[in-house]
């Protein structure tokens, strides 16, 4: 008898055992492999964005249910990653096999994975809506060295250039004529670090590669195939700004410097000048309502005669097992209507042909948020992307590494940029 | 009588029997476990790496095998020399202090009185605060515009860059490191000193020695050994530094990359899109063997002393 009882309990236990391993199998998930993006628009299709769900968690799960209810059998999950370490995020899930299906990336991030045989070649699969995008925002996701078109454009951006009227007035310069020319940059920040006993800074960021492009350096040869901004022009731009380095007409923490910190130090009113967006405006209205009354509104100085243009795109994975719905949903989302109302919720720009000529982005309405909002879409219609592709994280960092040894007056600009093109060159070929 | 001796032999024999038949392999059975957990997530990791250090493998692409490429090109990049550089001054800057400073503090709150539980929770506060965090703070304390250039300008002084000059910001990065560790080497000491016997501080009172010598030739031989234990491991957790500069000098280590560390590097190369793994795991393993020839010079000067 008591044999019996105590065989009982392991024995159930056992059992237990086996059914949660056979629970835990489950079925393996099912659905055809298709090859092609052709096909029926069915199935459940992952969709990443890059930091979009807390303030437009509405008009995102909108758009899921419009598209659900269009292609009735399809499901989209959205999944929204924070801004911080998205690239790395990318490169796990890259690396381990499990990208999204449709993932939002700008070109830099959609290169290495184009390069990799992950990225879907749209060009290919869908040709066919080209027309319906500028084709500069279209050609922005076209990768050197690929053939294709490695991601549907989406929303654009450009920076307008903040400054502080008042600091400015205080230097005196004319606060209703900011620089509008590199030499006017250059002088100002000379007379606004004097004026101030080098107290205030005009600018805040030490040059990137964007810089150097707007600037009129030639950043690559014909073929992107190697790096030049090296050239006499390069050296030019890197020696005013260590001109402006030594005067204190540049912050001092500009080596250093992120995006953040030299946001920080203008609404700290020590830098005069600083790059940013509309969606600043509100931020500063916001966090720096002293600074906010004194905001001055400028367009970034180019020689180019073209403002810089950031790209968002929305790549569909080759591995995607749903790629018929995969594509669908990425151009639904894309499309001149959707991009009109998204463009409409926040200060972004649509990548859409004929969308720049709507009202909303022709018509001024007096305050400083619609100003903003066309002189934007009007430098956008001959915007560039500055930025090449293939120039990745390690090359950013030699970049800077280069450009702060010069600040510093340890090297000449011409040998920092030399050596800063020859690393930059050697890691481009053995990648 | 015979009866009762029959009924109790054949239970003793057999219970013998069971525990011969035990296997002579049978400890590893109950070591498995804990050794899957190593295997898996340190031995295999390790071997890893070392293996990737030998390739040009790439975060998106299987490396092929280029023999001794990736150390022989860590030779000649700069930026090697430059981490090396900074990891062994960050060892030398952080080390001594770590290993002294914990010691008189510890002195300080062993004593009973009053309202000494409130001093040692404010020395461990530090440790139990994230790194993350404690950098954020002294990156403002520190700004052009922070707290303390605003207190040396009040004083007359002119504004020190500790952020923005690559001596200072190294020194800054020290500086809250040993900050953050003396609550915990502190307790570490608290322990030892619990364990200095009572009588040889007595026999020397008796001798006549005051309090300065008293430490000297009781309280410091008696935590000699302990003295060694902090010494390894705040030399190994310097030389692996990577959260204090990274926050204070930025991703890439301060102006110029001038503070970068080893491991910053290893972060720079390897990870991203484009990492390049292979010249990262051959980091990893430089790291690996100078901290292991660290820890064995501590344990070798520790005992050439004690001979």
């Amino acid at each position: 008898m008591r044999r019996h009882s105590r065989r009982t309990p392991a024995a159930t236990a056992a059992l237990a055992a086996c059914a949660l391993l056979l629970s835990a199998c489950g079925a393996p998930d099912g659905g055809g492999d298709s090859d092609s993006a052709a096909g029926k628009v069915e199935g459940q299709v992952t969709f990443q964005t890059w930091n979009l769900k807390a303030r437009f968690q509405k008009y995102f799960d909108g758009v899921v249910a419009e598209f659900e209810k269009k292609y009735p059998g399809t499901k989209v999950k959205w999944i929204d990653q924070p801004a911080e370490g998205y690239p790395q995020k990318l490169s796990a899930d890259a690396a381990a096999g499990t990208l999204p299906d449709v993932v939002n990336v700008s070109p830099d991030l959609a290169y290495p994975l184009a390069k990799a045989g992950l990225a879907l070649d749209i060009g290919t699969a869908a040709g066919k809506y080209r027309g319906e995008y500028l084709d500069g925002a279209w050609r922005s996701h076209e990768m050197p060295g690929l053939s294709g078109v490695y991601a549907f454009p989406w929303y654009l951006n450009t920076g307008p250039m903040f400054y502080n009227k008042d600091l400015f007035r205080k230097a005196g310069l004319d606060p209703a004529k900011p620089p509008t020319t590199y030499d006017r940059l250059f002088a100002d920040a000379l007379t606004m670090a004097r004026k101030s006993d080098r107290r205030i800074a005009m600018l805040a960021g030490a040059p990137s590669i964007e810089d150097f492009g707007r600037y009129g350096v030639r950043l690559m040869d014909a073929r992107g195939t190697e790096f030049t901004f090296n050239e006499p022009k390069g050296v030019e731009l890197l020696t005013h700004y260590q001109q402006l380095y030594a005067a204190g007409a540049l912050d001092a923490q500009a080596l250093t410097a992120v995006a953040e910190s030299a946001g920080r130090k203008f609404q700290q009113q020590s830098v005069a000048m600083n790059p940013g967006s509309a969606l600043d405006l509100e931020n500063f209205k916001r966090d720096a309502p002293d600074l906010y009354k004194n905001i001055g509104i400028t367009d970034a100085v180019n020689n180019t005669g073209k403002a810089n243009m950031y790209v968002q795109g929305l790549m569909v994975s080759a591995d995607s097992k749903v790629k018929p719905a995969a594509v669908a949903f990425a151009h639904f989302v894309t499309d001149r209507r959707h991009q009109m109302a998204f463009a409409e919720q926040v200060a972004v720009f649509p990548s859409t042909k004929g969308s720049l000529d709507d009202p909303y982005f022709t018509k001024e309405d007096g305050t400083d948020a619609t100003r903003v909002r066309v002189a934007a879409a009007k430098s956008l219609r001959t915007a560039v992307n500055y930025t090449p592709v293939v120039l990745s994280d390690q090359m950013k960092t030699v970049l800077r590494n280069a450009v702060a040894r010069a600040l510093q007056g340890k090297q000449s600009p011409k040998e920092a940029l030399d050596s800063a093109v020859a690393e930059c060159n050697r890691l481009l070929k053995t990648g | 009588m015979r009866n009762a001796a029959a009924a109790v032999a054949p239970r003793g024999s057999g219970r013998r029997r069971g525990i011969r038949t035990h296997l002579p392999t049978s400890p590893w059975l109950f070591l498995a476990p804990g050794l899957l957990v190593v295997g898996g997530f340190s031995l295999y990791p390790f071997l890893s790496t070392v293996a990737h250090s030998f390739t040009d493998a790439r975060t998106l692409r299987a490396g092929r095998f280029t023999g001794g490429a990736n150390y022989q090109e860590m030779l000649h990049d700069p930026m090697f020399w430059t981490g090396l550089r900074n990891s062994v001054l960050y060892v030398l800057g952080v080390v001594p202090p770590l290993v002294v400073l914990p010691l008189l503090l510890a002195l300080l709150v062993r004593r009973s009185v009053p309202g000494i539980a409130f001093f040692r929770a404010a020395f461990y506060l530090p440790v139990v605060a994230s790194v993350v965090v404690v950098g954020l703070i002294w990156v403002w304390l520190l700004d052009d515009r922070g707290l303390i250039n605003a207190l040396l300008e009040a004083l007359g002084f002119g504004r020190a860059r500790f952020l923005s000059d690559p001596w200072l910001l190294l020194l800054s990065a020290m500086a809250v490191t040993v900050w953050k560790g003396l609550g915990y080497y502190m307790i570490i000491y608290l322990a030892a000193l619990a364990q200095v016997p009572r009588e040889l501080h007595e026999a020397c009172a008796v001798d006549g020695a005051g309090p300065v010598r008293r430490f000297l030739t009781v309280t410091v031989p008696a935590v000699r050994a302990t003295m060694v234990l902090v010494a390894a491991l705040s030399a190994v957790n310097a030389f692996k530094v990577f959260s204090e500069v990274y926050l204070m000098a930025g991703a890439t280590g301060g102006p110029g990359g001038e503070d970068t560390t080893l491991v910053m590097l290893v972060q720079q190369a390897g990870t991203g899109l484009s990492g390049r793994v292979g010249y990262a795991s051959a980091l990893s393993v430089v790291v690996f063997v100078l901290t292991l020839g660290l820890m064995l010079l501590v344990l070798r000067a520790n005992r050439g002393e004690d001979r």
